[in-house]
């Protein structure tokens, strides 16, 4: 009988017993809680070194995926990123140009708004002198805003020349290292006067001081108001060099105001003298940046004449002056 | 192109049982067990396909033989409860056999070479093999598993959609009679 189920339904029961068998191995594994580890670790053990080489292999893929197939559009990002790189280079050029510039045009609003009794005129440098050897530059302001001849030009770090020529929108200014150029200026500790001239170096030099004066390198150099063009007390430079000559000493000036940069600058448009803010904050900033000299304390070295032949008088006068000239009233100041 | 689709014993004697080269079959379910082991670390997207049990069917369908099905179906159904490492040895292998057999039955009776009745042999199988797994999983270890989700329902229809492309594949490891 079984023999005959059995060749009858062999199939039947080949599977009758392989799920058997499987349901026992399943009975086992639950009851006694027990793993099957021998299966496990040969499959483990078979298929392991494949996983481990298809890893290997897509990851290969992977690198020539992102190393060279995926980089296709590099080249024209790159070229895309590089323009984007110059145009913010460029703008990032502007914006410090626009903030140098808005400094500058701080500072100047600044000066102004410390001077409010010298009507003043701010001005952008437009040109220079088409020959080397004169030093003039050319602003947009011109007779069409009351601009006119002999009028102070200055920044609020110092003086820088005097208008020459007036067009109707534009002026010409001599520089004060123009050769053709003279300032009276004091020494604002000695409160010895001379001429402030141009010699056609890049620095102006002081001329009548007579070989006695003891100067030294660093002194200030204030305007004397006598040429009746700067107002006194107005910052011109520092000496940066002084020796004796025939018959006056032979003194270098280093210019307050960067005559080589220029980029925008006040015109005076009358010879009010300027007088520093009286604040508080006034008293601690160094005059030069204010732009307006009043008094200066003793020197503490000196650069000495190596020797006085002659005591000539300067040409002009040398005279110690009071420090402060008083304000005059503030008289109506157009605008700009 | 002619298809056959034929059912009954009569047709029986018509039915082609298929040849594979030597090492075919054990590679193929090799391959199988190793790809559905190696893509699930690269995605989820593996889980969409039963990549041994389409081989399980295949082999089972063209060999026509419901014990040789049944053995290859319990050999690739216990590899894959090894390799899986949460199943109990067995619970893929009951399924597996179950299917195997039925495959080789089916195979034996109806000549299913026609991608639609590929396609309807391998949506029904993978029910039956869920169903079988299921009740192994509820029965045997007393754990919830449920018999029919949409879930399943997408997994089939995308596992009988790719058999008919595997089996078209596989069809070229026939050796010519």
């Amino acid at each position: 009988m079984i023999d005959f189920i059995f060749s009858r339904h062999r199939p039947l029961a080949l599977l009758a017993t392989a799920v058997l068998a499987q349901v026992l191995l399943l009975a086992f594994q639950i009851k006694r809680e027990h793993d099957v580890r021998l299966i496990r670790y040969w499959a483990d053990a078979v298929v392991t070194p494949f996983e481990r080489g298809g890893t290997w292999s897509f990851s290969r893929v992977g690198g020539v995926w992102s190393g060279y197939i995926a980089l296709r559009g590099t080249r024209a990002e790159n070229a895309r990123l590089r323009a984007e790189v110059d145009q913010l280079q460029l703008r990032n050029r502007q914006l410090e140009s626009q903030a140098a510039e808005a400094q500058r045009l701080s500072e100047l609003l600044n000066f102004r708004e410390a001077h409010p009794e010298a009507p003043m005129l701010a001005a952008q440098v437009i040109g220079a002198s088409a020959d080397p050897s004169s030093h003039t530059i050319v602003v947009n302001r011109g007779e069409r805003d009351r601009v006119r001849r002999d009028m102070a030009v200055i920044t609020p770090s110092g003086i820088v020349g005097k208008v020459v020529e007036v067009f109707p929108n534009t002026s010409q200014v001599l520089l004060i290292d123009d050769k053709d150029s003279g300032v009276g200026a004091l020494l604002a500790e000695t409160r010895t006067h001379g001429v402030v001239k141009g010699s056609g170096d890049p620095d102006p030099r002081m001329d009548y001081v007579v070989n006695d004066e003891k100067i030294h390198a660093g002194e200030v150099i204030l305007t004397s108001g006598e040429d009746r063009i700067f107002p006194k007390g107005l910052l011109i430079g520092s000496v940066s060099a002084a020796a004796p000559g025939n018959p006056f000493q032979t003194i270098h000036i280093q210019p307050a105001a960067r005559l080589d940069r220029l980029e925008d600058v006040l015109i005076l448009l009358s010879r009010q003298d300027l007088t520093p803010k009286k604040t508080d904050e006034s008293a601690e900033v160094p005059a030069e940046a204010s732009g307006v000299v009043q008094s200066v304390p003793a020197p503490s070295s000196t650069v000495a004449p190596a020797a006085a032949p002659t005591k000539s008088s300067a040409a002009p006068k040398t005279a110690t002056h009071s420090p402060a000239t008083p304000a005059a009233p503030p008289q109506p100041a157009p605008q700009p | 192109m002619a298809y056959a689709l034929t059912t009954g014993a009569q047709s029986e004697g018509n039915i082609e049982v298929h040849k594979y080269y030597n090492g075919s079959v054990i590679i193929t379910a090799f391959l199988a067990l190793f790809l559905q082991a190696f893509l699930h670390k690269y995605g989820r997207w593996s889980e969409l396909v039963d990549l041994p049990l389409l081989v399980t069917i295949y082999f089972g369908v063209s060999r026509r033989n419901p014990v040789t099905g049944m053995f290859l179906g319990a050999v690739i159904g216990i590899a894959q409860d090894a390799l899986s490492h949460d199943n109990p040895i067995g619970l893929f292998g009951i399924a597996k056999t179950l299917v195997g057999y039925l495959a080789s039955s089916v195979g034996a009776r109806i000549d299913t070479e026609h991608p639609a009745s590929r396609f309807l042999l391998v949506f029904l199988f993978f029910h039956f093999h869920q169903i079988v797994f299921a009740i192994e999983q509820r029965v045997l270890l007393a754990r919830p598993a449920p018999l029919f989700t949409l879930m399943l329902l997408r997994n089939s229809l995308v596992t009988a959609a790719f058999g008919v492309v595997l089996f078209a594949l596989l069809d070229r490891l026939r050796r010519s009679s």
